[in-house]
């Protein structure tokens, strides 16, 4: 029998290492090893003030640290009978989306591209195809002013505290950064072109689906979870009840499972559940893909997550609008601080993530506990790949590793986020 | 020939190397003064035996770090940390102030195999000797071009030392502690051109104890604004739980 190790698996966030046994052309065992250390975020929110907990759990990942700071402060307000106004909801969804943008470039055309392209990294297409790398930085460079614009930087939003936004931008700025989106819509629309022209591998997860749902719309930041499958669509309130965690031997990050099943969250869950409600140019990108609808094909995680870029741009313009002309304020609401409980939800670029409080009569933390969008699809991950690998392992020794690199990198991992 | 560098994580959110990647308008000319030898977050490929500067993010938190940093000192001419973490501790620093072997359990459950070797987490330099520094969690991108620059010129960087009201008074900020906010920015280094206060949110102490910062006086101003003033110490403690001299 021979071991096949990808270490520090490149191109992901976070470390990682792809781990196969073969014997001959036949695969005995594949998985994922999650090698980032533990970081240990919910014993050291613990004894803090509940206006501090967004300052510290926005730290577990740099790529969403907007979701995981408005994540943490809607589970706060919840736990603390907290009502924002409508317009601070704008301002966190113009927020989750900025780092839609960002996140989405960067993990399309810096992670990604490359293994379609043949390439070790994005760099060399500064030679090849600048046009690629433009359109990409300049997607990504969006995604990060929208992130200032709203949060006051790209990383670790500075404005978003416990009821709304301590300053927040003028009149022509939206109207400057809606104009700026507009004119994006068709370099996403390319994006999407381009990720459905790469060949996927034909290939069905077997998992089920889990994404936040919502009546009003595409749904980021309000709603209920939904599964694909299962059909049912439950409070995020009683996510401890849906999600069950387990520890597993091979990684520091633990599995998740729902009723039993492993599942995926992210942007082909969303697609499936959410697709009807995308924007103009974003469903008409869906309903033209080649490869038709998505269903359960994880590599199209990647083309999921073009269209939802589409989707940003256009809905993110009418936010800017609505905020221009509705008026009504983002200071933050007057409240009292109490014992309580509360529980957050939002869709993060790759997933929903959940947080949620136990606060004490001074409204300092008693528990915490975080499930982040990666920690729920790395036991789908594995699934994936003992179910994938053997179908490659007939083909040379690099191309099988790339094939699987492929399939980890759909995901869109972040291994620091799963080993909060 | 260009210097060759390696970007090293540790234990971190990976929001600094992000940053990197933030520097869209002059990423290509950045690559066209260094050799990026070894960049996991970008790039395939194993770190090279041989490179000039080292850039490391995160915070030590496992023995491995620990044996990481001595071959990167070894190696490297130059040593460079980005971001808090790396700088103070950070965030991952405030594990110190948990039972880390109850917080093991409860994550893990009692008698788990994983995640082990870890050490006391803490700064970068409390293992090696550190050349060039770039704090603040997040790093700022221009800062991070600027010592970088100065980091291949061979040019000396030194961190300013004073407390971050200094500059927050220049940008006419009305003072959060008259506003009724416990703002840090009393003992906290300054050169981020006070930003957070000048978007109406208190200083949080993310770019460490400026050396010259009067611990004891600026309780003493919480205090007269009518703050409890160990809350000074307490919210310093977010990004700097591992601090040492403090007056």
């Amino acid at each position: 029998m021979s071991i096949i190790t990808v270490e520090h698996v490149a191109r992901i966030e976070g470390h990682g290492t792809i781990h196969v046994e073969l014997e001959g052309s036949t695969v005995k065992d594949v998985h994922m090893e999650i090698i980032e250390p533990a970081r240990f975020f919910e014993p050291m929110v613990v004894g803090r003030r509940f206006d501090e907990v967004s300052l510290v759990t926005s730290r577990i990942c740099g790529i969403c640290s907007p979701n995981h700071a408005v994540t943490s402060l809607k589970a706060i307000e919840d736990a603390l009978g907290i009502q924002v106004s409508e317009r601070t909801k704008l301002l966190r969804k113009l927020l989750v989306y900025g780092s839609y943008l960002q996140n989405h470039a960067t993990h399309l055309y810096i992670f990604s591209a490359p293994d379609f392209l043949g390439l070790p990294s994005v760099f060399p297409l500064a030679e090849t195809h600048p046009d690629v790398l433009e359109r990409a930085l300049k997607i990504k460079k969006a995604g990060n002013e929208l992130c200032t614009l709203v949060g006051g930087r790209p990383v670790h939003p500075v404005t978003a505290v416990v009821g709304g936004f301590t300053h927040e931008p003028g009149a022509d700025e939206l109207e400057a950064f809606r104009d700026r989106l507009l004119a994006l819509v068709d370099d996403a629309v390319v994006t999407a072109q381009l990720f459905d022209s790469f060949d996927v591998p034909e290939f069905a997860s077997s998992c089920e689906m889990l994404a936040l749902a919502d009546t009003e719309e595409y749904a980021v930041y309000d709603g209920n979870t939904a599964a694909l499958e299962a059909g049912w669509n439950r409070p995020v309130q009683e996510y401890r009840a849906f999600i069950d965690e387990q520890v597993v031997g091979h990684s520091n990050a633990k599995h998740s499972t729902s009723d039993g099943r492993s599942f995926m969250t992210g942007a082909i869950a969303r697609v499936n559940l959410s697709g009807k409600q995308l924007m103009p140019r974003a469903a008409e990108a869906l309903a033209s893909l080649s490869t038709g609808a998505v269903g359960k094909n994880t590599f199209l995680n990647n083309v999921c997550q073009a269209i939802e870029l589409i989707d940003a741009c256009e809905r993110c313009a009418v936010y800017c609008d609505r905020l221009v002309a509705e008026g009504g304020t983002s200071t933050p609401v007057k409240y009292e601080v109490r014992a309580g409980f509360g529980v957050g939800a939002t869709e993060a670029p790759r997933g929903t993530v959940y947080h949620s409080y136990t606060l004490d009569d001074d409204g300092f933390v008693l528990s915490g506990d975080i499930i982040t969008p990666t920690a729920q699809n790395l036991g789908n991950l594995d699934a994936d790949m003992r179910a994938f690998a053997p179908t490659v392992a007939g083909l040379p020794h690099d191309e099988f590793i790339l094939q699987v690199e492929e399939l980890v990198r759909a995901y869109d991992l972040c291994l620091s986020c799963s080993v909060h | 020939m260009a210097p060759r560098v390696v970007v090293v994580g540790l234990a971190s959110d990976f929001g600094c190397q992000v940053q990197i990647t933030n520097i869209e308008d002059h990423l290509l000319e950045m690559l066209d003064v260094i050799d990026l030898g070894y960049w996991q977050l970008a790039s395939s490929g194993h770190m090279p035996a041989e490179y000039d500067i080292a850039v490391v993010e995160g915070a030590v938190t496992t023995l491995e770090h620990v044996e990481l940093l001595k071959r990167l000192r070894k190696t490297a001419s130059v040593v460079m940390t980005i971001g808090t973490c790396a700088h103070t501790g950070g965030i991952p620093a405030l594990a110190n102030r948990c039972d880390l072997d109850a917080a093991y359990s409860a994550v893990y459950g009692e008698g788990s195999d994983v995640a082990r070797g870890r050490c006391a987490p803490g700064p970068v330099h409390s293992v090696i000797d550190v050349d060039y520094q770039v704090p603040g969690c997040p790093i700022d991108t221009d800062e991070f071009l600027a010592v970088l620059s100065k980091a291949l010129q061979g040019l000396a960087d030194p961190l300013p030392g004073d407390p971050m009201c200094a500059v927050c008074k220049t940008k006419e900020n009305v003072c959060l502690l008259d506003r009724g906010e416990i703002c840090l920015g009393l003992v906290t280094r300054t050169g981020c051109g006070a930003k957070c206060p000048s978007l109406g949110r208190p200083c949080t102490g993310c770019r460490g104890l400026a050396p010259d910062a009067n611990f004891d006086a600026a309780r003493k101003v919480l205090a007269s604004k009518g703050f409890d003033p160990n809350e000074l110490d307490r919210r310093f403690d977010l990004y700097n739980a591992v601090r040492e001299g403090v007056r």
